[in-house]
């Protein structure tokens, strides 16, 4: 029996070579091959599965944080650690969420490599550290106060619209928060399917609380817009602080039947500052069909109308005149009606708080930003933000002339409600009620202020919108409902922006 | 060599066991410290009782040894907590809960080795109970499908549940089959290994010898078909078929078997939707991904992150694969060992095979060589099945790995096995006189 023991030992030895020229196989030969398959996530799982920076507001408030979990709280994902965010729906839309399955947005997507600390020049610094298992992670810094910030969600409440502060000399974003908004802890979970339903509630969620309004959505800007309506007058040439209008309630445009009434059906006329004061929007709809589509068009555009934001956030939203100069040729109506902001003209709540800046820094538009700095564990500043010129849509004389003009409708007119800010402090401002209901239907209206302050030495803007969603804003005006928010923003933002 | 009372070649096999069971365990407490290091970066909880319980355990079991096998191969034992060791260093840093269990299950199964050991103190008595053993055997198979206390866990019905416990007879009845299949082709080789005819330049047994054949290929169908455990269908069949190759040394019986098993397995595929499973994701994973072929799959990329030398114990992502704390417990260490552990893993298998053949060799007694090539060849042979299947070398079978899955039964029976050996070896020596008694 001896001899077939031995050929036995021998056949089972062959078989156990098998297995070890496999095993070589999936560990030498093919393991490239194994790690790069698209189905294996190892390699990103344990890239998700890491430590991974804070992002702060400039106050030193920590909005999104990875946390290592304790041991007995770990899920059944078997992740380590967790992404959390303190502060919860106060700056979703600026943060964004971190996920491994739906990947991340905003802040969290644009930064992903400085937070997890593996861009080259942190990889340098962590050269000399490799034994000391050393937290490479990076901070990312925003220009975003959380006082500020807290005060724009209280003011809003639940209030579907915007509010967005701007440092006017720097274009950086002191505050930036719309409604409704979501809380990014919901949908930074462990468990792929649990954040994919979360998500997807979110995305068919009325109101689209994912997108960021305030710089992803357009609205109807309504009288607001008159800014850019009377700054192109001023620089065609074609008025003046001289130039008056006719009292009148009803104007009928060129090639038209139907006419043109002022808010409310009112009577309303006068010289450049009462028109302006009082928002009629006979003299702007005349103004804008008198100057024509040519000037019309490509003054509008000097302000960045039609081009994406630059702020430095992704897929920021474009605003739009509605309308190319061969669209408005041949109906001189449509944009007379654009000329005091109705119709298809849309405007990204942003981008007014922009154009107010713009006017409070003497014409020069500055790129907006929510990233101040981002710096390395060990407090390296890795990139620095300086404040950039974006575009120059006005002359600084047409900027002090419009400054004037918007401080004339924060003292006596149609924001003198509601824009008394503290110690004294003189704002500008200019409100806007977009009617987006057609004649005879119910009333329905988004309100809106752009504000700057001080005005003789301006150092913040704002913009705030309400969506006019209910019946309670609807039968509001800009100034009686926008304007105490923005009067709020003002006071507290002035406190944070020194002279 | 004359017998003394005090045999040096006795006290150096013993020597050495102990030191290699010492190796062993120190493998298995640093190992243990650096899953814990690895995974949680810090000491594990009781470091300190897991040891000492650790060293006493192993020491307990090298002592049975030495009082009642003095003369065995001292390389069994150690081969045999080390794989241990390592299963159970895996299954801790897997799970903190099945840690426990399985603690208790290695207290059990020491237990049950040094019963073995006491118990059986003249293997060739054990040819006296034959019968019993393969009624035993056969009632062990077959409890599962009982109505009441049989049950069905990962579509396989190997499962008993009596009272609190849950067990699978099927890992004891291999012990009882093969202790039946020794003493009965013991007893019978002469007779089975008288020719037949020849066909096509085989010489067939007679035909009442196929009688025991073909009840091995009864049992094999009976639990493929009805337990749907093709795993051990597999392994009982090639159990039987080996020990009749050994025990008439005719390579018919080879032939003959085999031929019987291809027709099985062509049969089982055409007539089970598990059978055809089983072959498609063998031969294309890939494309069942997100199916049947996730676990196959899983396993295949942690083989290839562990490279050659592995991510390091705790270091891994072996919990993402389905099964991985018993079936796929090969795939975890490929993962965190690499390839040299995985390789010192299969060597260790090599070696246990190695000294069961030569223990089987060097017996003189037909029933004590045809149990040793049983009991190593269920070792042995249910080791490649899990490994080949985990590997992609045959279809996937689910049987554990002896010594490493985790599991009671699995691990129980193979330490009893070990017992059998070791108790087989020692005899051997002693009638060699090599020891004394």
């Amino acid at each position: 029996m001896n001899r077939v023991i031995r050929r036995l030992a021998i056949g089972l030895l062959a078989c156990y070579a098998l297995l070890f020229v496999q095993l070589n196989v999936w560990q030498v030969g093919k393991r490239a091959d194994l790690r790069a398959n698209p189905l294996n996530n190892r390699e990103s799982v344990r890239q998700f599965d890491a430590p991974r920076g804070p992002i702060v507001t400039s106050d030193g408030v920590v909005i999104a944080q990875t946390v290592k979990m304790a041991k007995n709280k770990r899920d059944a994902s078997g992740y380590t650690y967790q992404r959390e965010y303190p502060t919860k729906e106060l700056f979703a839309n600026v943060s964004g969420y971190y996920t491994y399955a739906y990947g991340a947005t905003q802040v969290e997507h644009l930064y992903s490599d400085v937070l997890a600390g593996t861009t080259p020049k942190q990889q340098l610094l962590a050269v000399g550290s490799t034994f000391n298992n050393v937290d490479q992670t990076g901070e990312v810094q925003l220009t975003l106060n959380s006082e500020l910030q807290k005060l724009a969600q209280r003011q809003l409440g639940t209030r579907e619209g915007s509010a967005v502060v701007l440092d006017t000399r720097t274009g950086a974003v002191l505050a930036m928060y719309s409604n409704p908004t979501y809380d990014p802890n919901t949908v930074a979970v462990h468990n792929n399917d649990d954040a994919g339903v979360a998500l997807e509630t979110l995305a068919n969620a009325p109101g689209k609380p994912l997108l960021a309004n305030a710089y992803q959505e357009r609205y109807m800007p309504g009288s607001t817009f008159k800014v850019l309506t009377t700054a192109t007058g001023l620089e065609a040439g074609f008025i003046s602080m001289a130039s008056k209008w006719p009292n009148e309630n009803s104007w009928l445009p060129p090639n038209t039947k139907n006419p043109i009434a002022n808010y409310g059906k009112s009577t309303c006329g006068g010289d450049m500052a009462e028109v302006f004061r009082r928002s009629c929007n006979i003299p702007f709809a005349r103004m804008s069909a008198d100057m024509g589509p040519e000037v019309m068009v490509n003054g509008v555009k000097k302000w960045g109308v039609g081009e994406k934001l630059p702020i430095d956030l992704p897929n920021a939203a474009a605003s739009t005149f509605g309308g190319d100069v061969a669209d408005f040729t041949n109906s001189l109506a449509l944009l007379a009606i654009h000329g005091f902001g109705q119709g298809s003209v849309q405007m990204v709540p942003l981008h007014m708080a922009m154009v107010a800046a713009t006017v409070a820094n003497g014409g020069v538009m500055m790129k907006p930003y929510v990233v101040a700095k981002t710096l390395a564990h060990n407090g390296t500043v890795l990139t620095s933000t300086s404040p950039e010129v974006w575009r120059r849509p006005i002359s600084p004389a047409t900027a002090a002339t419009l400054n004037t003009l918007m401080v004339g409708v924060a003292k006596e007119g149609t924001a003198k409600c509601c824009l008394a800010l503290a110690g004294g402090i003189q704002a500008a401002a200019k409100t806007g009620t977009a009617q987006l209901n057609a004649p005879g239907e119910t009333q329905r209206s988004h309100a809106w202020i752009i504000a700057f302050a001080p005005a003789e030495a301006p150092r913040v803007a704002v913009a705030v919108m309400l969506k006019g969603v209910n019946a309670q804003i609807s039968a509001g005006t800009g100034g009686t409902l926008a304007g105490p928010v923005a009067k709020v923003l003002l006071d507290r933002a002035l406190k944070v922006v020194p002279q | 060599m004359l017998a003394s009372t005090v045999s040096p070649l006795a006290i150096a096999r013993r020597r050495n066991e102990l030191g290699l069971v010492l190796l062993a365990a120190f493998i298995t407490g640093a190992a243990y410290v650096l899953a814990s290091l690895g995974k949680n970066a810090s000491l594990p909880a009781r470091v300190g009782p897991f040891l000492v319980s650790l060293l006493v355990l192993l020491v307990c079991a090298h002592i049975g040894v030495r009082k009642f096998a003095r003369g065995a191969s001292p390389l069994l034992l150690p081969l045999a907590t080390l794989l241990h060791g390592v299963g159970y260093v895996m299954i801790a840093r897997l799970s903190d809960r099945l840690a426990g269990l399985q603690a208790t299950w290695s207290l059990i199964a020491v237990a049950c080795f040094i019963a073995v050991l006491v118990v059986v103190r003249r293997v060739t008595d054990l040819l006296r109970y034959q019968y019993t053993f393969l009624f035993l055997g056969v009632m062990l198979q077959l409890l599962p499908l009982v109505p009441g206390i049989g049950f069905s866990s990962g579509g396989a019905r190997i499962w008993v549940s009596i009272g609190p416990i849950n067990f699978q007879p099927g890992e004891f009845a291999k012990l009882c089959l093969a202790i039946f299949f020794a003493g009965y082709l013991a007893e019978q080789r002469e007779v089975l290994s008288t020719g037949g005819k020849r066909i096509a330049g085989v010489q067939l047994p007679e035909m009442r010898t196929f009688l025991p054949v073909m009840l091995a290929w009864g049992v094999s169908v009976v639990v493929m078909v009805a337990e749907k455990d093709l795993g051990s269908s597999l392994l009982f069949f090639t159990l039987f078929v080996v020990l009749l190759w050994v025990a008439t040394e005719r390579s018919g019986y080879l032939v003959f078997g085999g031929g019987l098993f291809v027709l099985g397995a062509f049969i089982a595929y055409n007539m089970f939707g598990h059978v055809r499973d089983r072959f498609t994701i063998w031969l294309d994973p890939w494309s069942h991904y997100n199916g049947k072929g996730y676990q196959i799959v899983q396993g295949m990329f942690g083989f290839a992150e562990g490279g050659l030398s592995g991510t390091g114990l705790g270091l891994g992502d072996p919990t993402r694969i389905p099964a991985v704390k018993n079936d796929f417990i090969f795939a975890a260490i490929g993962e965190e060992l690499g390839l040299f552990g995985a390789t010192a893993v299969l060597a260790a298998f090599v070696f246990i095979i190695g000294s069961g053949l030569r223990t089987a060799i060097r017996t003189d007694n037909a029933f004590e060589k045809l149990l040793a090539v049983g009991l190593t060849t269920i070792l042995g042979v249910q080791a490649f099945i899990i490994l080949a299947g985990v590997l992609r070398v045959l279809p996937l079978t689910g049987v554990t790995l002896p010594f490493m899955s985790y599991g009671g039964s699995s691990l129980v029976a193979n330490y009893m096995l070990l017992g059998l050996l070791i108790a087989i070896s020692h005899s051997s020596a002693r009638r060699l006189h090599e020891v004394a008694q």
